[in-house]
């Protein structure tokens, strides 16, 4: 495998104007500004491999657009080195542009006026494609992204999912051998986002795409991205697998139990606690009742409290079980617990 | 370099293709749009020839030379302001962040700016300027033409539109820093050329000096035509410097292009 973004000890500070009013304000903030620096990203520091998914995850505000503009060129870092592609996205901005594609989902490349179609054959010359090769891209996508059905609509009458699909479209016309996505996502229907998941799976496979990709969206992250990174403050708190974060930080997982018809009877006689919770009597250390629906019971349990199958065989002796199932904790309250606590500034054992 | 210039335009001819395709969709708008363009620059005009109503002459100036100055300027800054359409807009494309989207393609990001936002309402100051020159033509029924004049004002023109051209690309530039200079920046575009759709000699030496050799308005019209009219320009020189108004937008046009290069290298984009 090959790297094809390499960051190293990258660095944002962002000089804010304050402003002043009127034309002499404006006069006087270029002569004497007043200035406030932000400090965007800190020492952050990536590699990506050739054809990985990679997911970059942050509350709003963390520095994943700002990382991702400096690894594209449109920002010059304050500090640190960037490779992406073997460029220096800075100094062969336009050289990098042919290899790269990028989709914010905030904004659109598309011409607002013009239907999608005129769109997309305009970015033939702002990417200079051969004609013949424009063609077949542009072929293989429509099937791909299924716009046949409003290609010919003006831009500003389709829907935000449709819009995506033509931004996704207009960003790989060129055939990029790395797509940066920022946010895709954000505003979709449930049907519109599957769709664009599936799409980008689709690409990764069948083009071995390298795609990066910010998103508030743990579902994306869960179906898109074996590997995530994770920044806050622009520092970066965690770079590993998806996985492995469930089992450090996992917390509490779930288990579903479905307790036999005649057991509702004796459900029934448990003791209420002062909460109006049933209590489940000498429960194991560690492990909580979440929730009691008719044959239905929930229980919470810490990785460390004790082994799945022990749990089982505890409530098995107790009850005859009819089904039982596991639920892993949601990734999106492992991912807020990580920043609120700040669970892994310092953290030692960090995978990198 | 030549084919890359060359591509630009090819470029650039794409990008207004397909503008002018979408604003045709709408002819009766689009014709509305240009005539009360036309309108209101024409009571510019109108405006100005109005000092002659009780006035003969402005220092030695008759109307009909007045009237073909301004026509020139009219064809000039109109022209750049046909060409030169997104740059006007520039703040806004800068506080959008829509810039972005202009670095991350392979070409030219002047030529995207420029190409973005083309207007055929534009026209209406263009045919101003040509209806004005008409009426300046009726005023002068003496002036006598030869070869070399029909060249000057030609090449006066063109070089005019490249150095207004040159301002607004300076003025964008500036947003690169602070969008909040486009008052100021406007104030040099309108206001020069406002000024300048007068005899240059009204002015303050000081003011002269300026527009002739810092920013180099004068060569939009008022050199170009004292050749034409056979006038003598301020401070003894040549009349033959008309020729040299290629050279003068030239050089403008390459040190605004130098400070742009560098400002697109400070664009700090927007958070959002
Ligand atoms: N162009 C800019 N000018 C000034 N500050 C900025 C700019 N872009 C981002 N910031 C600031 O940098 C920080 C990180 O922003 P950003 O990278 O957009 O975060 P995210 O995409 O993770 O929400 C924020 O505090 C933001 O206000
Ligand atoms: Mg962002």
């Amino acid at each position: 495998m090959t790297v094809i973004i390499d960051a190293q000890a990258l660095q944002k500070n962002f000089r804010v104007a304050k402003r002043r009013p009127g034309i002499f304000g404006g006069l006087r903030s270029i002569v004497d500004p007043e200035v406030r620096i932000v400090s965007a990203v800190q020492d952050l520091s990536l590699q990506v491999q050739r054809g990985e998914m990679v997911g970059l995850v942050g509350p709003n505000g963390a520095g994943k657009s700002t990382t991702i503009k400096m690894l594209t060129g449109i920002l010059t870092p304050s500090g640190g080195e960037i490779r992406v592609a073997g460029l220096t996205p800075i100094h062969q901005r336009r050289e990098l542009s042919k290899r790269i594609g990028v989709v914010f989902g905030q904004r659109t490349q598309l011409w607002w006026d013009l239907p999608l179609l005129d769109s997309l054959q305009l970015l033939r010359h702002l990417y200079r494609v051969p004609e013949a090769r424009h063609r077949e891209n542009l072929k293989q996508l429509r099937v791909m992204l299924d716009l046949d059905e409003f290609i010919d609509t003006p831009v500003r009458q389709l829907s935000l999912g449709q819009r995506m699909r033509g931004d996704l479209a207009a960003a790989l016309l060129h055939e990029p051998e790395l797509l940066y996505l920022d946010e895709p996502t954000i505003g979709l229907d449930v049907v519109a986002k599957a769709r664009i998941r599936e799409f980008l799976l689709a690409l990764n496979t069948q083009r071995s795409t390298t795609v990066l990709i910010t998103t508030h969206d743990m579902d994306d992250i869960e179906t898109l991205c074996p590997r995530i990174l994770i920044i806050d403050h622009g520092r970066k708190l965690y770079d590993g697998a998806v996985k492995d974060i469930r089992t450090r930080f996992g917390g509490e997982r779930t288990l579903i139990a479905v307790l036999d018809g005649s057991e509702l009877a004796r459900l029934a006689m448990l003791p209420s606690a002062e909460d109006g919770l049933a209590t489940l009597p000498d429960l194991p250390a560690g492990v909580r009742l979440l929730k009691l629906d008719g044959p239905q019971i929930e229980l919470g349990f810490g990785r460390e409290a004790l082994p799945a199958h022990e749990l089982v065989a505890w409530l098995g002796a107790r009850y005859t079980l009819r089904d039982v199932t596991f639920r892993e904790p949601d990734i999106e309250d492992i991912i807020r617990r990580i920043y609120e606590k700040d669970l892994l500034l310092g953290d030692i054992g960090m995978p990198v | 370099m030549w084919r890359n210039l060359w591509e630009d335009l090819q470029l650039y001819q794409h990008l207004l293709v397909i503008q002018i395709k979408a604003q045709l969709q709408y002819k009766a708008n689009l014709s509305l749009d240009i005539i009360s363009y036309l309108g209101i620059t024409g009571l510019e005009f109108v405006a100005l020839l109005l000092y002659f109503v009780p006035f003969r002459t402005l220092l030695g100036w008759h109307v009909g030379e007045v009237a073909m100055l301004a026509a020139v300027m009219s064809l000039s800054f109109g022209l750049s302001e046909l060409i030169g359409a997104g740059i006007d807009n520039f703040s806004v494309l800068i506080n959008r962040g829509e810039f972005d989207r202009v670095l991350l393609r392979p070409v030219s990001a002047f030529v995207q700016v420029i190409g973005n936002d083309f207007r055929l309402r534009r026209l209406g100051r263009i045919t101003q300027g040509m209806l004005a020159f008409a009426l300046a033509l009726h005023f002068l029924p003496a002036l006598h033409w030869t070869f070399f004049k029909l060249l000057v004002l030609g090449i006066g023109i063109i070089s005019g539109t490249i150095i207004f051209l040159s301002i607004v690309l300076l003025g964008a530039t500036l947003c690169f820093w602070t969008v909040e200079t486009t008052e100021i920046t406007n104030i040099l575009t309108y206001g020069s050329r406002e000024m300048l759709s007068y005899p240059l000699t009204i002015y303050h030496q000081v003011l002269q000096r300026f527009f002739l050799f810092i920013v180099p308005v004068a060569f939009a019209s008022y050199v170009p035509v004292c050749y034409v009219l056979e006038r003598p320009l301020p401070f003894g020189l040549p009349a033959e410097l008309a020729l040299a108004s290629p050279i003068v937008a030239l050089l403008f046009a390459l040190v605004s292009g130098w400070i742009w290069t560098f400002g697109v290298r400070h664009y700090q984009s927007t958070g959002s």
